[in-house]
C-alpha cells in the first residue's frame, strides 16, 4: 500500500472517530438541542399519571437523574405520586431502595399498590457520611431501578448533590430526593424539581425546574376516591 | 494407572521429634507402645535397640535411652497433613494408617498417589519423584517409595531394594512386562499377608512370588483361602484394587504472625490481601466457595477480636473480597497492637454450575451486581442497617407486616404455594412505629392543627382472648393543610391516636 493511500485512509478514520465522539457528546442527557427537539428520545419511566407525563420532557420520570420533590408535610399524597412507577419497576425485577424513610413503609399498602415487596430494600445508615456513601453506592451500582432518599436535618452540600446526580446517571437509576420547601430558593443540580402542596382536596404539583423542557406549569392531581370520600357522620 | 506408594517407616518417632534441633540427634530415643519398642532413632539403633524389643531389654542394651510414649492421634494428624500435601500433586490420594502393635501388625503408615494424570504437569516422572523427595526431606520425614500398576503392587515393590534402586535412576515409567518381572522376582515374605500364611508358604518351599504364580489358582485357593487368591489377582492387575480416596477437609484456616506488632489498621491490608489470595487460590483449585470469611485479630496477651465478612454469592475474585474486608477494617478501632492475623472459613461449599454467574467475558449480570451492592452495604453499615418488608397474617395493623431478611431479595423468585394477600381496604403508606397520642378538646382532634374525620369507623378488635385487648375504631381524617391521616380511637380508654399517614 502506498503512503498516500495510507494517509487518506487515516484521515477518513480520524473523521469517523470525530463524528462518533460528537454524536456521543450530543447523546448526553444534559445537552439540549433545540433543532433536534422532535428527535429526542422520550424514554422516561411512566409516572402513571397521564397529565403529569404530558408535562415532563421525557414523558415520564427522567431516567438516570435526580428528581427533587419539595414537600413540607407528609400525608398530601407524595408517595402515591411515585407508587405506580415504583410498582412498575419492581415488577420488572428491579430493586427499589429507600434510604432512611421517615416512617415505616407499610407493607399491606405497598403490596396492594402492586409493589413486589421482595424487591424493596430499606437501609438505615447511621450518620450523614454513611448515608451519602450508601446512597451513592446504591445509585451507581446499576442494579437499582429507583432510590428514594429523604433529606435529614443537615442539608447536603451542593457538591454532594452533584455527586449523587452523577451517580444516578452512571447507574441509570431514578433518584427521588425529598426536601423541605425552604430549599426551593437554593440552586440544585437536579434535572427535575417539583414542588408539592395540597390545596385541600387535591395534590398541587408545580414544576420549578426541568432540564430540556419548560417549567413553571401547575398541575392538580386528585387523590384516590376511596380516601377522600366523606361518610355521613355517625354522631 | 500408575500408583506410587510412599511409606513412612519412622513416622511414630518423627512426629514427636520433628520440632527438635539437629543437635539432639545424638541422644538415644525410642518410642514405646504397650511396653514394646515401636521405633528408635539412629543413635539407639546403633546400640542394638530395635522394633519389637521389650522396654527392659532395650534399657539393658542402652542405659540412657529416652522413652517416648507413642501418640497415635498426632500420627494420624500428620498423615492427614501429608495427604493434603500429596493432594497438591494429584487429586487421587489415599492415606493408610500404620497398624498397631497389639494386633501384631507392623505395617508402616503410607500414602498412595495416582501419578498417571500429573506426569505431564510436573515435567515427567523423574523430576516429580525428585520434588516429592525434596519436599519430604524439608518436612524432615523419612520415606521410601515404590511404583506399581496397582496400590498393592506399589506397596510390595516399595519394599524391594532392587526396585527402589531402579526408581532412583529411572526416567520413564516401566512397561507392564517389567512389573511382572519384579513381582515374580520378589521374595514371598514381602507379600502383604499375615505371618501364618508366610510361614506356610515357606514350608511349601515357595520362596519367590514366581513360584507361587506357577501353581494353578484353584490349588492356591484351596491351600491359602479365597482372600489370598483375591490379593494375588489384585497384585497381578487382573482385578481392581480399590483404595479409599482422600478428600481434603472442607475448611480453610491460615494465619500470619507479625514479628513486630502492627498498630495501624491500614498496615493490615497487605497481609490480609495475602491471606485472601491464598484462600482464593485454594478455593479455585478445589472449585469451592465460602459464605463467610472470619478474620481474627490477635492481640497476644490482651485477647483477640473477631469479625466476619459475609458474601452472598460465590465469589472467587480476590480483589472484591479484599475490598469488602477493607470496608470492615475501616470500622474497627485498634486498641492494642496486633500480633497475628488469621483467616478462617468453616464451611466451604461446592460450586455449582448455575451458581457461578461470572460471565466468560467478565460482564456483571444484574443479579450479581445487586449481590455485590448488598455485600458492600452490609460490610460498611452492618447487618442491622439493611432490611426488607413482607406481609404477615394478622388482624392488628401493626402486626400485618414484618421486617424481612435482605437475603429474601433475590432468592425465591418462584412463587410459594401459599401467598399472603394484602387486606382490601385503603391502608396508609407510612405507619408510625408506635401510635401517636392526639390531643382532643371539646370533641375536636388536633394534630398540627385541627383534623376532621372523613370516613369510618372501621372496627378492628383482636386478641381479646389474650392479655390486653386491642379494640380500635379506625377513621381516615384530613388535617388543616390537606394531609390525610389514619387515626383510631381506643375502645377501652377512649383516647385518640394517629397510626398512619396516607402519603
Amino acid at each position: 500500500m502506498s503512503n498516500a493511500e495510507n494517509l487518506l485512509q487515516n484521515n477518513q478514520l480520524a473523521d469517523q472517530s470525530k463524528q462518533q465522539r460528537l454524536s456521543q457528546l450530543l447523546a448526553r442527557p444534559d445537552i439540549w438541542q433545540a433543532a433536534n427537539e422532535h428527535k429526542r428520545q422520550r424514554s422516561g419511566i411512566a409516572s402513571g399519571y397521564a397529565s403529569l407525563d404530558a408535562l415532563l420532557a421525557s414523558r415520564g420520570w427522567p431516567r438516570g437523574a435526580t428528581t427533587e420533590l419539595l414537600v413540607n408535610q407528609s400525608g398530601i399524597g407524595e408517595m402515591s405520586l411515585l407508587l405506580p412507577a415504583l410498582a412498575e419497576l419492581t415488577q420488572r425485577e428491579q430493586m427499589v431502595v429507600l434510604v432512611n424513610p421517615p416512617f415505616i413503609p407499610y407493607a399491606p399498602a405497598l403490596a396492594s399498590a402492586g409493589v413486589q415487596l421482595e424487591k424493596l430494600l430499606i437501609i438505615h445508615p447511621r450518620g450523614h457520611k454513611d448515608e451519602l456513601w450508601a446512597t451513592e453506592q446504591a445509585l451507581q451500582s446499576g442494579c437499582c431501578g429507583a432510590l428514594l432518599s429523604w433529606q435529614d436535618r443537615q442539608a447536603p452540600a451542593d457538591k454532594d448533590l452533584r455527586r449523587l446526580q452523577l451517580a444516578a446517571r452512571e447507574g441509570d437509576c431514578l433518584h427521588f430526593h425529598f426536601r423541605p420547601q425552604s430549599c426551593a430558593a437554593s440552586p440544585s443540580p437536579a434535572s427535575l424539581r417539583l414542588q408539592l402542596n395540597s390545596d385541600g382536596e387535591q395534590l398541587a404539583v408545580q414544576l420549578l425546574k426541568q432540564l430540556g423542557g419548560q417549567s413553571g406549569q401547575r398541575l392538580h392531581l386528585a387523590r384516590s376516591a376511596d380516601l377522600v370520600r366523606r361518610d355521613q357522620p355517625l354522631h | 494407572m500408575l500408583w506410587l506408594c510412599i511409606q513412612f517407616p519412622k513416622l511414630p518417632l518423627e512426629v514427636l521429634t520433628r520440632a527438635q534441633h539437629d543437635g539432639t540427634e545424638a541422644h538415644a530415643q525410642a518410642v514405646v507402645e504397650q511396653q514394646l519398642i515401636v521405633d528408635a532413632n539412629h543413635t539407639a539403633a546403633e546400640r542394638g535397640v530395635e522394633t519389637g524389643l521389650t522396654i527392659a531389654t532395650a534399657c539393658a542394651l542402652c542405659a540412657d535411652l529416652q522413652l517416648l510414649q507413642r501418640d497415635i492421634q498426632r500420627e494420624e494428624q500428620q498423615l492427614q497433613q501429608l495427604a493434603q500435601w500429596g493432594y497438591s500433586f494429584t487429586p487421587v490420594v489415599s492415606p493408610q494408617a500404620a497398624g498397631s502393635v497389639d494386633a501384631g501388625d507392623d505395617r508402616f503408615a503410607c500414602l498412595y498417589l495416582e501419578l498417571s494424570g500429573c506426569l505431564k504437569a510436573s515435567g515427567g516422572l523423574h523430576p516429580l519423584l525428585q520434588q516429592l523427595k525434596r519436599e519430604l526431606r524439608q518436612m524432615r520425614i523419612s520415606c521410601f517409595m515404590g511404583l506399581g500398576h496397582s496400590p498393592s503392587a506399589a506397596r510390595m515393590l516399595s519394599q524391594l531394594p532392587e526396585h527402589r534402586q531402579w526408581l532412583r535412576e529411572t526416567q520413564a515409567p516401566p512397561s507392564p512386562q517389567q512389573w511382572r518381572q519384579w513381582i515374580s522376582f520378589s521374595p514371598s515374605k514381602l507379600l502383604d499377608c499375615d505371618n501364618k500364611t508366610i510361614a506356610k508358604l515357606y514350608a511349601c518351599g515357595i520362596k519367590r512370588v514366581s513360584q507361587l504364580l506357577a501353581i494353578p489358582l484353584s490349588e492356591v485357593g484351596s491351600r491359602f483361602g479365597r482372600n489370598f487368591v483375591d490379593y494375588l489377582a489384585r497384585l497381578n492387575g487382573t482385578r481392581h484394587d480399590p483404595v479409599p480416596s482422600y478428600q481434603p477437609p472442607p475448611e480453610f484456616h491460615s494465619e500470619l504472625f507479625f514479628p513486630s506488632p502492627l498498630d495501624n489498621s491500614e498496615q493490615l491490608l497487605f497481609p490480609a490481601g495475602r491471606l485472601v489470595r491464598e484462600l482464593c487460590q485454594q478455593l479455585q483449585r478445589r472449585q469451592l466457595y465460602s459464605h463467610q470469611l472470619r478474620w481474627k485479630l490477635d492481640f497476644g496477651q490482651q485477647g483477640c477480636k473477631v469479625f466476619s465478612v459475609e458474601v452472598s454469592r460465590p465469589l472467587l475474585d480476590a480483589q472484591r473480597l479484599i475490598a469488602l474486608t477493607k470496608l470492615q477494617l475501616e470500622r474497627i478501632k485498634l486498641e492494642q497492637p496486633i500480633q497475628a492475623l488469621s483467616l478462617t472459613c468453616d464451611q466451604l461449599l461446592p460450586m455449582e454450575q448455575d451458581k457461578l454467574d461470572d460471565d466468560l467475558f467478565g460482564k456483571d449480570t444484574q443479579v450479581q451486581r445487586s449481590h455485590q451492592l448488598l455485600d458492600k452495604l452490609k460490610a460498611r453499615l452492618g447487618h442491622e442497617a439493611l432490611s426488607g418488608v413482607t406481609l404477615k397474617e394478622s388482624y392488628l395493623p401493626e402486626q400485618a407486616w414484618q421486617s424481612a431478611d435482605t437475603l429474601v431479595l433475590q432468592s425465591n423468585r418462584s412463587k410459594k404455594g401459599h401467598q399472603l394477600k394484602p387486606i382490601n381496604a385503603p391502608r396508609p403508606t407510612w405507619l408510625l412505629s408506635r401510635p401517636d397520642r392526639l390531643h382532643s378538646r371539646e370533641h375536636k382532634l388536633f394534630y398540627r392543627g385541627e383534623i376532621k374525620l372523613l370516613q369510618g369507623p372501621e372496627r378492628i378488635d383482636g386478641y381479646w382472648w389474650q392479655h390486653g385487648r386491642h379494640g380500635r375504631d379506625y377513621y381516615i381524617a384530613r388535617g388543616e393543610e390537606g394531609g390525610l391521616y389514619w387515626v383510631f380511637q381506643d375502645l377501652t380508654s377512649e383516647d385518640w391516636y394517629l397510626h398512619g399517614v396516607y402519603a
